[in-house]
């Protein structure tokens, strides 16, 4: 499976990315929403993107309102792995058509349960 | 609610405790509390984020340079001995301040909006207003300092 890993943070970036591989995703980066439509549009298909709130350029909002605006992306399952942890912006998220969120800081384990519940993995793959 | 009247001590000790051991150390109880006595940061590194309360109102993270290093090492997973790009410190010490600002967010009775981070080896608390919670931690032996106050 192929994830899609948004975040302004390089930081960020590998370790979601490094984590996802440890579940047998292969993964891409964008560091703000406007790049990640750019891969989107540039044909490159996933089934995950894991989505940062807080960035410049296009923020993981208008990013999860944008996919969703488009019906050729409709299978793009959509996490949120954010600061944000209000549960107003954690509704505002799933209004706007994201599927999951995950709040920072989250371990590995957290992030694996996320995935077997949005049926990206099945419980026995988790290390 | 002012951040400073909502947030104390404890909140962000237990705060950055989680973030320490979710994502910097892997394991619970490597971020102490410093012990007593001034913590003197030498060299220092900082990075902090604004919560858009008025009056605004800063989440400051301080520690030496060559602790950042060893901070951005651990949060990379990266080998004791490997090299740490200053880009890298300067990211991974960001995103824990951001970290830190959301969470702290997250504790007040309202939505506020939190800006991007920004790390300096300038102090930024020139413009320092009405003081706020501080809480002083040991990691491996060097001083954290994180401080709230307005600007």
């Amino acid at each position: 499976m192929k994830a899609l890993v948004i975040d302004d943070s390089a930081t960020m970036r590998h370790i979601v990315a490094d984590i996802l591989g440890g579940l047998g995703f292969e993964s891409s980066q964008a560091a703000n929403g406007r790049e990640a439509l750019d891969l989107l549009e540039s044909g490159e298909s996933f089934e995950l993107a894991c989505i940062d709130w807080n960035m410049p350029v296009m923020d993981g909002l208008e990013f999860v309102a944008a996919v969703r605006a488009r019906r050729r992306w409709r299978d793009l399952t959509l996490m949120m792995v954010t600061t944000e942890g209000e549960q107003g912006q954690v509704v505002r998220a799933l209004a706007a058509g994201a599927h999951e969120y995950v709040i920072k800081p989250f371990t590995p384990d957290a992030l694996a349960s996320k995935l077997v519940l949005l049926g990206l993995l099945r419980g026995e793959q988790v290390p | 609610m002012s951040v400073l009247a909502a947030v104390g001590r404890p909140e962000v000790a237990q705060i950055a405790q989680e973030i320490f051991a979710a994502m910097i150390d892997r394991q619970p109880g490597l971020l102490t509390s410093w012990p007593a006595g001034p913590a003197t940061v030498a060299d220092p590194l900082y990075a902090w984020v604004d919560l858009g309360t008025v009056p605004a109102s800063r989440v400051q993270l301080a520690t030496d340079a060559a602790t950042a290093d060893a901070l951005a090492r651990a949060f990379l997973t990266m080998g004791e001995a490997e090299p740490v790009s200053a880009d890298d410190v300067v990211d991974a010490f960001g995103e824990i301040a951001n970290v830190l600002g959301g969470n702290i967010k997250a504790l007040l009775p309202e939505h506020v909006g939190l800006t991007l981070p920004e790390v300096s080896r300038a102090d930024p608390s020139g413009q320092r207003g009405v003081e706020g919670a501080e809480a002083l931690f040991a990691w491996r032996g060097a001083p954290l300092v994180i401080s709230l106050y307005t600007i």
